[in-house]
C-alpha cells in the first residue's frame, strides 16, 4: 500500500487511528492492532511477502532470547549472519553471480528473486538490536513490542531507520497522554506536507527525468538536457524520500508515536559533512555507529579515518543498490568526506557560498552516478554537463525546477514543524485540509507512483 | 528522543482540538462535496444515480468518454481502430451502409484497447449490425501483449462491466474537470468536444493546409530505404513470427455472428510511413497481413487493404502528416469501403487490393 493512494488516506489510516484508540486503554490490543494493521499494509502488495520479516523477526528475537539464556554471543552472531543472508541472498545474490562472471569470464546461472519491499531498512533494524545486544545496550522485550518496533507500517518500508531504544518505550505511553490533538493536529499537516511535495512535485519531475535518462543510454545529451536530467533528479530524489519520510513521521505522529528526524532541508549543505548531518539522517547515524566508529572512526590518526570513511560509505552506495555504481557513488561521497576533512584541518573556513556551490556540483555529480543505468551512462551524461556532449539545448521545465528548488529550501522539515509549532492555526488547517484534497484528486487520475527508495 | 509536549492548559487543548476538527471537517467536506458533485453530474454516464440531464461529449478524452456512447444503445455498428479511422465520418457511413455507426477509434489506441473496446459493445449492445476495423501497424506489433495501453493510460474500470468498480475510481481531478465542463455545457459556457457518434475532426481545418508545410512535416526524419536493414528472414523464420494481438482479433470475430458485416481495412497511410519493400520491417508487415487475411477468410469478413503504395499514399496533397488524411480522402475512402464491402468492387486507380470478399 503506498501512503498517497487514496485507500490509504480514505480509508486505511482513518480506520487503524480509530480501531487504536477505541482501544487505547489496553496497551496490549494497541499494540496488536498496529501489528494488524503493519502486516496488512505490508502484504497488500503480496500477502506471501509477509513471511519474511515475520520469520526474520522471530528468528532474531529468539537468538536474542537464546543469548539472554546462555550468556553466550553466538546467538546473537548467528542472528546477525541470518539476517545478512537473507539480505545477501534476496538483494545480492545475482549481483556477486553477474560480478563473479565477468572476473572469471564464466556464465553462471541466475535466482531472479524478487526483492522483497523495505529489505533493507527492517534487516538492519534487527541486526542493529543484535549488536546493541552484544555491546550490552538491549534489553530482552517481549516479542509483542518487539515485532512491533520492526513491523511498524509507517517505518517499515523505507525508513526513517529506528532503533529499538528510540522506539519500544514508546509503546507504553497511552496516546491519548496531554497534547494528545496537538500531536494529531501536526501529524495531519506533516503527513500533508509530504503528500503535496510527492504528488504535485517529486511525481512531475520523474516524468521530466525518465525520458531524458533513457536518452542518454542512446545517445549523448545536450548541454541544456544534461542539466534539466542532473537537477530534475537531483529535487525528484530528495522530494520523492522526504516526503515519504514526512508521510511516515505523520501517520506515526497520529497514533502517538514520534519517529526519528530523517532530513534536515540537505540542498543548503555548505559543505560534504554537513549535507550528511542533513540527508538519510538515521541511515548516517546507524551508519556511524555500527560501521564508521567499530572500524576506527577518526579518533586513530588520519589513515585509519579515510579507511573507515571509504568502506562505510562504499557499503552505504552498496546498501542502496546492488550495482557498482552505487559503490562508486558511495565512494565518491567518501572521497569528499574526507578531503572535507583534509580542508577543515587547515582551520582555513572556505566562504559559505562557495562552500555551498562547491558542495551542491559534488553532490549532483554524485546524483549522476546514483541514476545512471551503467558507468558509461553516467560517464557520457557528466561530459554532457561540461559541454562536451551533444551541441546546444537549453535548460527545460524552468519554473517546475524553480518550483522544486524553492519547496526543497523553503518547506521546513519534519522535526522543525514539530518543534516549530507551538500554537494553532485555524487558517493553516484550512489551507493544508484543502491541500490534502486537491492532492486526493490529483492522485485518483493515475495508479499512484512508487517511491524511489522502495526499491532500496 | 521522545518529544512529549510540556503539559497544556484546557484552552490550549481545546485549540488543538479545534485544529484537528477543521482539519477533518474542510477535508471530508471538501471529497464529499466534490465527489456527490461527480455522481450526480457522472460526465461518463454510469452512475443510476445522477442528474437527469442531457450528457454531451465535453472532453476530447476518448478512452473515457467513448463507453458512454455504447451504453447510450444508440448505435448499432461500430468502427473501431487509431486516428487513421477517426475521420471516417458515421453519418456519411450510415448513408451508404444503412445501418447507425459510432466511429470509437481512439488516438494512438493499441490493439488490446480496440479489442477491448469491442468487447464493451458486443457485452452491451449486442453482435453489431457492422463492424469496421481500421487496421494499423498496432495489429502486427510483435510486443503487443506487453504495449497493453499508452502513456495516456485505459481506464478499464469503465469497460469491465463491474458495476461497483467504477465507484472507486471517480474521484479525481480529471473528472471533475469534465463534470464541470458539463455544467458549463448547461449553462451555455462550454461546446460539444465530439459529436455523440463519436465523430471529430481533429486535423486542423482544410482553410489552414499548406501543401509545402505537409511536405516537409511527411518527409522529415525519413530514412531512405539502403538505411534500412534488408530483409535477413527466411519463409521458415517467417511463420516463426509471433503477432499476439491476432489472437484477440481471431477470438473478437468468432464471437460475431455470420449476419455481422465486418469489414477489416488496412488503413491508408502515407507511402513514408510504410516500410519501404525488401525491408526487414516490410516482410514482417506482409507476414502480419496475410495472417489477418486468413484470419478475415475464416469469418468471412471482407479485407480492404490501402496500405499500399498507390496514387492515395504517394500524393504528399493528400495527407497532414505521414499517418493523417486530410478530410475530403475521408469522405472518397467511405465511399470504396462501401463500394469494395457491400458490392465486391476492385479499385479503379489501384488505391486500395480487395484481398477477401
Amino acid at each position: 500500500m503506498l501512503f498517497q493512494s487514496q485507500f490509504y488516506v480514505l480509508v486505511f489510516l482513518p480506520a487503524a487511528a480509530m480501531l487504536y484508540y477505541s482501544v487505547a486503554s489496553s496497551e496490549r490490543a494497541r499494540q496488536w492492532c498496529l501489528i494488524c494493521a503493519s502486516l496488512v499494509f505490508y502484504g497488500w502488495w503480496d500477502a506471501r511477502f509477509v513471511i519474511l520479516p515475520v520469520s526474520q523477526i522471530l528468528a532474531t528475537w529468539l537468538l536474542a532470547l537464546a543469548h539472554q539464556r546462555t550468556g553466550r554471543r553466538a546467538p546473537l552472531i548467528v542472528g546477525v549472519a541470518l539476517n545478512l543472508l537473507s539480505l545477501g541472498t534476496f538483494k545480492y545474490l545475482d549481483f556477486i553471480l553477474g560480478s563473479a562472471e565477468t572476473t572469471i569470464g564464466i556464465v553462471l546461472p541466475r535466482a531472479h528473486l524478487v526483492l522483497p519491499i523495505g529489505i533493507s531498512f527492517f534487516s538492519f533494524q534487527l541486526i542493529s538490536y543484535l549488536v546493541d545486544r552484544m555491546r550490552g545496550e538491549a534489553p530482552i522485550y517481549p516479542l509483542r513490542p518487539f515485532a512491533l518496533f520492526v513491523l511498524l507500517y509507517p517505518h517499515l518500508i523505507a525508513g526513517p531507520i529506528v532503533r529499538h531504544n528510540e522506539l519500544v518505550p514508546q509503546f507504553s505511553l497511552d496516546p491519548r497522554r496531554d497534547g494528545l490533538w496537538q500531536r494529531i493536529a501536526i501529524g495531519l499537516v506533516i503527513f500533508t506536507v509530504g503528500f503535496a511535495k510527492k504528488v504535485l512535485l517529486a511525481d512531475k519531475l520523474g516524468t521530466v527525468v525518465d525520458p531524458l535518462f533513457a536518452e542518454a543510454r542512446l545517445h549523448a545529451l545536450n548541454l541544456g538536457d544534461a542539466w534539466t536530467a542532473t537537477l530534475a533528479f537531483s529535487f525528484q530524489l530528495f522530494l520523492d524520500f522526504s516526503a515519504y519520510t514526512e508521510m511516515a513521521i505523520g501517520s506515526a505522529l497520529i497514533f502517538g508515536l514520534v519517529l526519528p528526524e530523517n532530513f534536515r532541508r540537505p540542498y543548503l549543505a555548505t559543505d560534504i559533512r554537513d549535507f550528511w548531518r542533513r540527508w538519510h539522517i538515521s541511515l548516517s547515524n546507524f551508519l556511524r555507529d555500527y560501521l564508521y566508529i567499530p572500524l576506527g572512526g577518526s579518533r586513530r590518526g588520519l589513515w585509519r579515518y579515510v579507511l573507515a570513511t571509504m568502506i562505510t560509505m562504499g557499503l552505504c552506495g552498496l546498501w542502496h543498490g546492488a550495482g557498482w555504481t552505487f559503490v562508486a557513488w558511495g565512494l565518491w561521497h567518501g572521497l569528499g568526506l574526507a578531503m572535507c576533512h583534509g580542508w577543515q584541518r587547515l582551520g582555513r573556513p572556505m566562504p559559505k557560498l562557495l562552500g555551498w556551490a562547491i558542495t551542491m556540483l559534488f553532490v549532483l555529480a554524485g546524483w549522476v552516478l546514483f541514476r545512471a543505468a551503467s558507468f558509461g551512462v553516467a560517464g557520457s551524461i557528466l561530459a554532457s554537463l561540461v559541454g562536451l556532449g551533444a551541441p546546444g539545448g537549453a535548460l527545460q521545465e524552468i519554473k517546475l525546477l524553480l518550483l522544486a528548488a524553492l519547496a526543497s529550501a523553503l518547506i521546513p522539515s519534519a522535526h522543525e514543524i514539530i518543534n516549530g509549532a507551538k500554537t494553532p492555526h485555524p487558517a493553516v488547517a484550512a489551507v493544508g485540509a484543502l491541500l490534502a484534497a486537491y492532492c486526493l484528486l490529483i492522485v485518483g487520475e493515475n495508479a499512484p507512483v512508487s517511491f524511489i527508495y522502495f526499491q532500496f | 528522543m521522545l518529544w512529549r509536549p510540556a503539559k497544556s492548559d484546557a484552552s490550549k487543548t481545546a485549540d488543538w482540538r479545534g485544529f484537528v476538527s477543521l482539519f477533518l471537517t474542510v477535508l471530508i467536506g471538501c471529497v464529499v462535496g466534490v465527489y456527490l458533485f461527480i455522481l450526480l453530474l457522472d460526465p461518463y454516464d454510469i452512475v443510476p444515480f445522477s442528474l437527469p440531464i442531457d450528457r454531451r461529449i465535453v472532453s476530447i478524452s476518448d478512452r473515457f468518454m467513448y463507453p458512454q456512447i455504447v451504453r447510450s444503445k444508440r448505435f448499432d455498428s461500430l468502427v473501431i481502430g487509431t486516428s487513421t479511422s477517426r475521420l471516417l465520418d458515421p453519418e456519411v457511413l450510415d448513408r451508404l451502409f444503412h445501418v447507425r455507426f459510432a466511429n470509437l477509434a481512439m488516438s494512438s489506441a493499441t490493439a488490446w484497447e480496440q479489442k477491448t473496446m469491442l468487447d464493451l459493445f458486443v457485452r452491451t449492445v449486442g453482435p453489431p449490425k457492422a463492424l469496421i476495423v481500421g487496421l494499423d501497424g498496432v495489429w502486427c506489433d510483435q510486443r503487443a501483449d506487453y504495449n497493453r495501453i499508452t502513456f495516456r493510460g485505459f481506464p478499464d474500470w469503465l469497460y469491465d462491466g463491474n458495476p461497483w468498480k467504477k465507484y472507486l475510481y471517480l474521484f479525481n481531478y480529471g473528472t471533475l474537470e469534465i463534470a464541470a465542463r458539463l455544467v458549463g455545457y448547461h449553462l451555455n459556457l462550454y461546446g460539444e468536444r465530439i459529436r455523440y457518434d463519436g465523430y471529430e475532426v481533429f486535423v486542423p481545418p482544410e482553410s489552414q493546409y499548406d501543401p509545402v508545410r505537409a511536405h516537409d512535416t511527411i518527409w522529415r526524419g525519413v530514412r531512405p530505404p539502403s538505411d534500412q536493414l534488408p530483409q535477413p528472414l527466411a519463409a521458415q523464420e517467417l511463420t516463426q513470427l509471433s503477432f499476439p494481438a491476432l489472437q484477440w482479433l481471431d477470438a473478437g470475430l468468432a464471437r460475431l455472428p455470420s449476419t455481422s458485416l465486418t469489414v477489416l481495412a488496412f488503413m491508408p497511410v502515407h507511402v513514408a510511413a510504410q516500410p519501404p519493400p525488401g525491408t526487414r520491417d516490410a516482410g514482417i508487415e506482409t507476414e502480419c497481413k496475410s495472417r489477418i487475411v486468413a484470419i478475415g477468410r475464416k469469418y468471412g469478413a471482407k479485407v480492404i487493404d490501402w496500405r499500399i503504395a498507390s496514387p492515395l499514399t504517394q500524393n504528399d496533397a493528400n495527407y497532414w502528416d505521414r499517418l493523417h488524411y486530410r478530410v475530403p480522402i475521408a469522405t472518397h475512402l467511405a465511399e470504396e469501403l462501401s463500394a469494395a464491402a457491400l458490392a465486391g468492387r476492385e479499385s479503379e486507380d489501384g488505391s486500395y487490393l480487395l484481398l477477401v470478399h
